[in-house]
This record gives structure tokens, C-alpha cells and sequence, in this order.
């Protein structure tokens, strides 16, 4: 029993991670309808960012906030420049671009910040021995309760920027039909440039956390994550926000249980692959995911 | 007054010519169809308006020339279009399309959309229900309504009355009129049936293969011999 709560408090809070980049990935997948393969080497980056400011003696919070600026920076310059001219040309060619800003980046960091043993990353939340609760008999510790109340909190915020104000009901009517939104005065351009620039700072803050959690830093630090966010938004749907967070949490909980429960040679260096086969399962049952709208259009 | 003036208004689709150098007018507080047959220019004509497509020649709108100008800026400007095949946002709910629809504007909306679900109950009946389930009518009134959420001074309707049961379409072409009547909305509409253009039009013009062939008020139109041959089957 306390075993199986101790998996379920840490799978939450690396959830709750997974679920902030996969929303990421389902802002730009709704905006624009590609897959920005770049999401985690983006996060990956601006954290390097924020552990450079940190390391230039500015608080670790305010280094995270302007690390999120960084990457609301780098996301919508990147969609304003590059992936817009060639979205024009050939749908197909955004892949390509990712995959090249994706190996950019990751060139970019190993070549600036090249100590081979990595960085030392400092936690936004008390991280010593003692810093934690116990509940029933499993621990919780502090920093994996601020994550997951951060990455809520940045959840909720999002939940209410898109449903509740004007910028959000833009972002979904050139998401449903950018024809119509341009005729209604939508600058759809700002609308996609800034989508993409939301779906970075996300990434920024979940690898500003996993960092965090981690302790170190290096050009690696989001492809494991990259991959559990990528199965949780293709679980969830892949224009679904709410399905994004449900699954995103679920594969959390569900990779420390297979690492803690399923027998050795499973352990940790496959529950990566049980997170991929889970992508390929779910797009061969259900092609839309979980949560995944099914577009109900009469003429 | 010209609200609207277009001279040599042409218009392409990469090497193809679609708009041969058009010329129409609307003043302020007309009622103005466009009839031609499929193909003639007519879709294209709204869109070279409204900015959706690249084009050349001269449009000028309440003393402003458009033609360089975007669609964002030129609803600005007063100018709603509501496109062939409707345009509604399908996975948007009946009232955000009219949120949506006020997207320029920056004062209160609110009575806005109270006014439309008056004139159009089944739309506030169904205000909550995504427009993508919407009927056909439905959706043909929703995106009406919608684009006179920015309070336009010139309503661009493409064929408002494709595909919809004669009643509905009497009842949308009744609200389009008492609009144009009532509070002096200028509207360039766009329409298949000569008999149901005419019997609204002050003024009509007719398209063929991007040119305009004849021009006039309803009754020297209805009169045409040609026009009546072609379009009012006699
Ligand atoms: N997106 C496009 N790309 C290429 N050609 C187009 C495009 N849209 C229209 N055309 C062509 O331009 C011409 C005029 O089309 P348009 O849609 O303006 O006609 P229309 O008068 O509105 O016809 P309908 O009554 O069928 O709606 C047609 O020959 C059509 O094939
Ligand atoms: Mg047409």
C-alpha cells in the first residue's frame, strides 16, 4: 500500500510535467496542425537559459520567468520566420524544420554549454533529506508537491486563458477555420505566432522542473520526457487539451509503476518502449485518442 | 452616395484570369445582387472585395481605396462578408461565432447578441450546441448574424440561399430586406435565382466569365430580354 501510494505521488508530479509539455504540443498541434518535434529540445534549451541567468546571480524564480519569456520568444520567432514560409510551400516541410531546429538546438547547447558532466540545477522548492510529508506511510516529498502544483496552476491558467477571454476564442477560430477568421479581423498571424511562443514557455517551465527534480543538467534532459509527452498528447488526442492532462498524468503514475512493479529486466531502461508501444496501440484502436474530437460537420 | 466603387476590379488564381476588370457600385443604403451563372466571377468578385484574394485595379470604400489593403483590415473599415458555403466556425458554440463575429469591436457585445437571437430564435434556442450541428439554415443564419456582429456597414452575402428549403430562404431574404430597409444596411449579394434577386434588388448586375454583360435597376433588368432567356427561364 505505501508502496503503491510513494509510485502514485512521484508518477503525479513527473505527469504533471509530461502533461505541460504535451499541452504544448496540442496548442500548436490545434493552431496549426503540425507536431513540433522541437518542443523538448526548445524546453531543453531555455533551460539552459534559465540556469545561465541563475548562474549570473539572479534568483532561481525570477530566472525561471525569464526563461519562459525566452521561450514565448523562441517559439512564436520560430513560427513568425521559418515555419511559416515553409507551412505555405509544403505541409511537409514543417516536419523537416522541426526535426532541423530540433538538431540545431541540441548542437547549439552542447557546443555553449560543454562541461561533459553537465550543469548543476537548483530546485524552485526545498529539496533537502527532510523536506518532505508522510502520507500513510509513503513520502512526499516538497519539490514533487510544488511541481505539481506549479504545473496545475500553469494548466489552470491556460484552461481559462483559452475558454474565458477574447485572445483564447481567437486562438480557437483560427484553429477552426483560419479563412473565416481572417474575414472576422483575426490577425491570425499574431494568433499562431503567439501559440507556438505559449507552447515554448511551457516547455521552458517543465524543463526548468525536471531539472529540478533531476539536479543536472545536460543537452539530454528533455528527450525522455519529450517522448512520455508525445505519448500522452497522442493518448489524450492530439487536439484535446483536457485529454493532453488526463493522459500526461496517467502516464506518469503508470511509468513508476512499471518501473517499480514489473519484473527487473523491464526496469528502467525499457518503461521508455512500454511508453511507445502505448502510442502505437492507441493510434491503431482509436486514430483521434482518447479524447480526441471527431469532427461532426453537416452541410 | 457610393459606398462602394470598384473600377477595373481583376483578379487571378495563379496564371488563370478570373476577374476581367469589373465595375460595380453600391451606394450607401442599396441593395445590390450580382446573378451569373457558375463560374462567372461571382465568388471571386466578394472575395477581390473583401480582401481574401490578391488583386488589382481600383476598390474604393467610403472614400478609402481598399485594394492594397488586407481582410483584417478592411472589416475594420466596415466591410462584413459572409462567404459562399457559410464559414461558420464548426467547433465553436452559436454564441462564441458571435463573439467571434465582434472580434474588431472593443465596446459591449452583449445586447448584440441578444438582438440576434431575437431575430433569429433558433439560433438562441441553440446558443450552447456547436455550429458544426447546426442544419444548413441554421448555419446560413448563424453566419449572417455573426457578420453583422461587427456592426458593418456593407454586408458581402454570397449565395445565401444555396442549398436551403424556399422557406428558409424566404425567411432569411425578409430579414436581409427589412436590414437594408429599416436601418439602411448597404448589401452586395450574390445569387443564383434571378426571380428571388430581382424581387429584392434596387439595383443588379450580371456576371459573365469575369466581365460584367448587364447592369441596371430590378425592373429594366426583369425587362432584358436577354436576361430574361437566360436566367428567368421565359
Ligand atoms: N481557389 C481557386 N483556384 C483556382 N481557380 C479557382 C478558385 N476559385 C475559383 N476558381 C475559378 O475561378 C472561376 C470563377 O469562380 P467563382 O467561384 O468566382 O465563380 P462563381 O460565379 O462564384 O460560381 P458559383 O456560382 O459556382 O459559386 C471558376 O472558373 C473557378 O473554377
Ligand atoms: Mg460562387
Amino acid at each position: 500500500m505505501e508502496r503503491l501510494l510513494q509510485y502514485v505521488f512521484d508518477g503525479l508530479s513527473f505527469g504533471a510535467i509530461y502533461a505541460l509539455l504535451a499541452l504544448g504540443l496540442v496548442v500548436v498541434f490545434r493552431g496549426t496542425g503540425h507536431l513540433n518535434f522541437a518542443q523538448g529540445e526548445m524546453a531543453m534549451f531555455c533551460t539552459f537559459i534559465v540556469w545561465q541567468i541563475n548562474d549570473w546571480g539572479v534568483p532561481l524564480i525570477l530566472a525561471v520567468a525569464i526563461g519562459m519569456l525566452f521561450g514565448f520568444a523562441l517559439g512564436a520567432g520560430a513560427e513568425a520566420t521559418v515555419i511559416r514560409s515553409v507551412a505555405k510551400k509544403s505541409p511537409g516541410g514543417v516536419f523537416v524544420v522541426s526535426i532541423a531546429l530540433f538538431l540545431g538546438l541540441n548542437s547549439l547547447a552542447t557546443m555553449i554549454w560543454d562541461r561533459a558532466e553537465g550543469y548543476t540545477m537548483k530546485s524552485l522548492f526545498p529539496n533537502k533529506d527532510v523536506d518532505f510529508v508522510r502520507i500513510l506511510g509513503a513520502e512526499w516529498r516538497y519539490k514533487y508537491i510544488g511541481v505539481l502544483i506549479v504545473a496545475l496552476a500553469l494548466m489552470g491558467l491556460l484552461f481559462l486563458l483559452f475558454s474565458k477571454t477574447k485572445f483564447g476564442l481567437a486562438m480557437r477560430s483560427v484553429a477552426s477555420n483560419p479563412e473565416s477568421a481572417r474575414l472576422v479581423g483575426v490577425p491570425s498571424g499574431l494568433v499562431l505566432a503567439s501559440s507556438w511562443g505559449i507552447a515554448a514557455a511551457m516547455g521552458a517551465l517543465s524543463g526548468a522542473l525536471v531539472g529540478g527534480i533531476n539536479g543536472q543538467l545536460t543537452p539530454s534532459l528533455m528527450f525522455a520526457v519529450f517522448i512520455y509527452a508525445s505519448a500522452a498528447a497522442t493518448l489524450g488526442g492530439l487536439d484535446s487539451p483536457g485529454g493532453a492532462v488526463i493522459a500526461g498524468l496517467s502516464i506518469g503514475i503508470g511509468e513508476q509503476l512499471v518501473a517499480g512493479y514489473a519484473p527487473g529486466w523491464i526496469g528502467q531502461d525499457l518503461k521508455l518502449s512500454v511508453a511507445l508501444i502505448l502510442i502505437f496501440v492507441v493510434l491503431l484502436v482509436k486514430p483521434s485518442g482518447l479524447f480526441g474530437s471527431l469532427k461532426v460537420e453537416r452541410v | 452616395m457610393s459606398l462602394l466603387q470598384t473600377t477595373g476590379l481583376r483578379a487571378s488564381y495563379g496564371q488563370v484570369d478570373v476577374l476581367l476588370g469589373i465595375d460595380i457600385e453600391v451606394n450607401q443604403g442599396e441593395m445590390v445582387v450580382i446573378l451569373g451563372a457558375n463560374g462567372a466571377g461571382k465568388t471571386t468578385t466578394m472575395r477581390a472585395v473583401s480582401g481574401t484574394i490578391p488583386r488589382s485595379g481600383s476598390i474604393v470604400f467610403d472614400g478609402h481605396e481598399i485594394v492594397t489593403q488586407n481582410a483584417e483590415s478592411i472589416v475594420r473599415l466596415g466591410i462584413a462578408h459572409v462567404p459562399q458555403g457559410r464559414g461558420t466556425f464548426s467547433d465553436l458554440t452559436v454564441e462564441e461565432n458571435l463573439r467571434i463575429g465582434a472580434y474588431i469591436r472593443k465596446d459591449s457585445v452583449e445586447s448584440d447578441i441578444e438582438r440576434w437571437f431575437e431575430t433569429f430564435p433558433r439560433l438562441g434556442e441553440r446558443k450552447s450546441q456547436k455550429a458544426g450541428s447546426l442544419s444548413g439554415g441554421e448555419q446560413q443564419m448563424l453566419a449572417i448574424a455573426r457578420a453583422l456582429m461587427s456592426r458593418p456597414r456593407l454586408l458581402l452575402c454570397d449565395e445565401p440561399s444555396l442549398g436551403l428549403a424556399p422557406l428558409v430562404t424566404q425567411e432569411l431574404f425578409g430579414v436581409l430586406k427589412s436590414l437594408n430597409q429599416q436601418e439602411g444596411l448597404s448589401v452586395l449579394l450574390v445569387e443564383q435565382n434571378a426571380n428571388l434577386a430581382l424581387k429584392i434588388a434596387n439595383k443588379v448586375y450580371l456576371l459573365e466569365t469575369g466581365q460584367v454583360v448587364a447592369s441596371g435597376d430590378a425592373e429594366s433588368i426583369a425587362g432584358d430580354e436577354r436576361i430574361r432567356r437566360a436566367y428567368l427561364g421565359g
